[in-house]
């Protein structure tokens, strides 16, 4: 393409976004707004999945045994636990130990302790610490089967409860996005449709000086793309400084909430953001032209 | 060079606008195309640049068979054509200098070249003047030239015109003959279809009287031949 006929298309689209003021104002908030809900869904989807692999992989099996075993059985299920492939530590946890543990978590509301009574309820146990997440699965029906084990079990239902969550986050986003593109799309082309109309005459005259079909449809692909790009980056200045912002107020009160950090997920949403208003300007503008443009 | 061969067409809604048309024209030519209203002069010269196809019968532009062209094609058979109508079809937020530009721009002519072409014509058509007014701020003359400039800015082979003078004085039409003509000097082919009596019968040029579809007549050296 020559460069006089980028200027003459760029010149083109600026007239014509100018032209159509209020309605270009119109899809460009309106691109901003569903690409700022969707950006905020987003930013939350990813944490939560961020959030369940982080759980997921603090993930410890518990292996707690029988009061019957003696502490010859405790000692060779330990060992057979250390030689199982993907365990990397095996913590033995009394039942003295556990108790303590107890208490400690108690804190100043120790007289709940008299009503466990004289017996010491916490079974022997094990903890251990596996290689990747996946092996739980695996493992822990197998610890179960192990002489003397009472049962295996991991921290599992937050973990499945959030990965439930991050399911359901991801269908709920999906037909949310399908809902917000088709708005977006809808008052884009429509916009779109306006300038085609505005310009009906200029196109017949471009038509019969010899336009071919790309050079009338490109100033009004720009057009749209144009409003897309600015509605993107308005919902990104938004996402970014919203993000930001409640990032800094985390940090200083819930600061063990492992949050995803700004970089590289700002920069990350917003090429997104950009690419998805862009695009659907583009797909807008190309709905109406071919429904509204007889070239 | 122009041929029509066996032309008919049938308009939906079953007019008869032409029939059995057969049409010879030759480079530089001019030809005036007359006739009584709704003779089917329009659909003659609408026939020429593609806006309307034959139902029957072949039209060759240059040795090109315009009706075997893909829509693709077709941008670039009216480049070799100016078209002008009788209601100018300027565009009216663009200045005098930009609706002559406006036709070059599109055909992706260089910046450079574009601004001396469109001088050039300006200067033809007596205009340069007034190279930065609107469309509306001309008198209905002045426009017509401004739409003649634009037709003839690409350099094409024919310039196709569909009654340039219909809405103007007779005195304009003469200014606006006189701009034809000087365009025919240069080469071009002009093919004119019109109702202006004193023209045709002054410029002593082809004319080809259609009535009721039919070419009824075809004269080297005519006259326009109806009582108005
Ligand atoms: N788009 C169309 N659809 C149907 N019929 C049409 C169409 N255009 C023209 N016609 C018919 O075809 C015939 C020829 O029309 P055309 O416009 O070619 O006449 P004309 O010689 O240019 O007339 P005028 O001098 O009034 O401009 C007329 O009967 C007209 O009603
Ligand atoms: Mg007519």
């Amino acid at each position: 393409m020559r460069f006089s006929t980028m200027d003459y298309f760029v010149k083109e689209t600026y007239k014509s976004i100018r032209r159509n003021g209020f309605m270009s104002f119109a899809s460009i908030s309106t691109v901003a707004v569903s690409l700022l809900v969707l950006g905020m869904f987003l930013m939350i989807f990813l944490n939560t999945n961020n959030l369940a692999q982080y759980l997921e992989s603090q993930v410890q099996v518990s292996v707690y045994m029988q009061d019957s075993a003696t502490a010859k059985e405790l000692a060779s299920v330990k060992d057979k636990l250390t030689k199982m492939p993907g365990v990397v530590k095996v913590t033995q946890v009394s039942k003295q130990q556990a108790l303590e543990r107890f208490k400690k978590r108690l804190g100043d509301q120790q007289q709940l302790l008299s009503s466990l009574g004289k017996e010491n309820p916490f079974p022997n146990s094990f903890e251990i610490q596996v290689d990747s997440p996946e092996r739980i699965k695996v493992l822990t029906p197998q610890i179960g089967q192990l002489p003397k084990v009472e049962t295996a079990k991991f921290g599992q239902e937050v973990v499945e409860h959030l990965f439930q969550l991050t399911k359901i986050l991801r269908f709920g986003g999906i037909i949310l996005v399908v809902f917000l593109a088709m708005a977006t799309l809808f008052i884009i082309s429509n916009t779109i449709r306006l300038t085609v109309f505005a310009r009906r005459k200029e196109v017949i005259i471009m038509k019969y000086v010899g336009a071919t079909d790309w050079f009338i449809r490109w100033p009004f692909l720009l057009e749209g793309m144009t409003l897309g790009f600015c509605g993107a980056v308005v919902a990104s200045l938004f996402i970014n400084s919203i993000y930001s912002g409640l990032l800094e107020r985390i940090h200083a009160t819930l600061a063990f909430l492992p949050l995803l950090p700004t970089y590289p997920l700002l920069l990350y949403v917003d090429v997104f953001l950009l690419v998805a208003g862009t695009g659907i300007g583009a797909l807008g503008s190309y709905i109406s032209l071919r429904k509204f443009l007889q070239v | 060079m122009l041929i029509m061969s066996d032309v008919s067409k049938v308009y939906p809604g079953g007019a008869m606008a032409l029939q059995d048309v057969n049409v010879h024209i030759e480079p530089g030519e001019f030809v005036f195309v007359v006739g009584p209203s709704g003779a089917g002069k329009s659909t003659f010269i609408k026939m020429l640049f593609r806006e309307v196809l034959p139902t029957t019968g072949s039209i060759f532009v240059n040795g090109v068979d315009i009706l075997s062209l893909t829509p693709k094609e077709i941008p670039f058979l009216r480049r070799q054509l100016g078209i002008i109508f009788q209601d100018y079809r300027l565009l009216p937020d663009r200045t005098v200098f930009e609706n002559v530009a406006f036709a070059m721009q599109v055909i992706e002519a260089p910046h450079r070249k574009i601004k001396r072409q469109v001088m050039n014509v300006l200067d033809l058509v007596g205009l340069r003047h007034r190279a930065n007014a609107y469309p509306n701020e001309l008198s209905g003359g002045e426009q017509q030239r401004i739409a003649i400039a634009r037709a003839i800015v690409n350099d094409p082979v024919f310039v196709i015109a569909d009654e340039p003078t219909g809405n103007l004085d007779p005195e304009t039409s003469w200014d606006i003959m006189d701009i034809f003509k000087e365009i025919n000097a240069t080469g071009t082919t002009i093919v004119m279809a019109t109702h202006d009596k004193e023209v045709v019968d002054a410029m002593g040029k082809r004319v080809i009287a259609i009535e009721k579809g039919r070419i009824v007549r075809d004269e080297k050296e005519g006259v326009y031949g109806y009582e108005i």
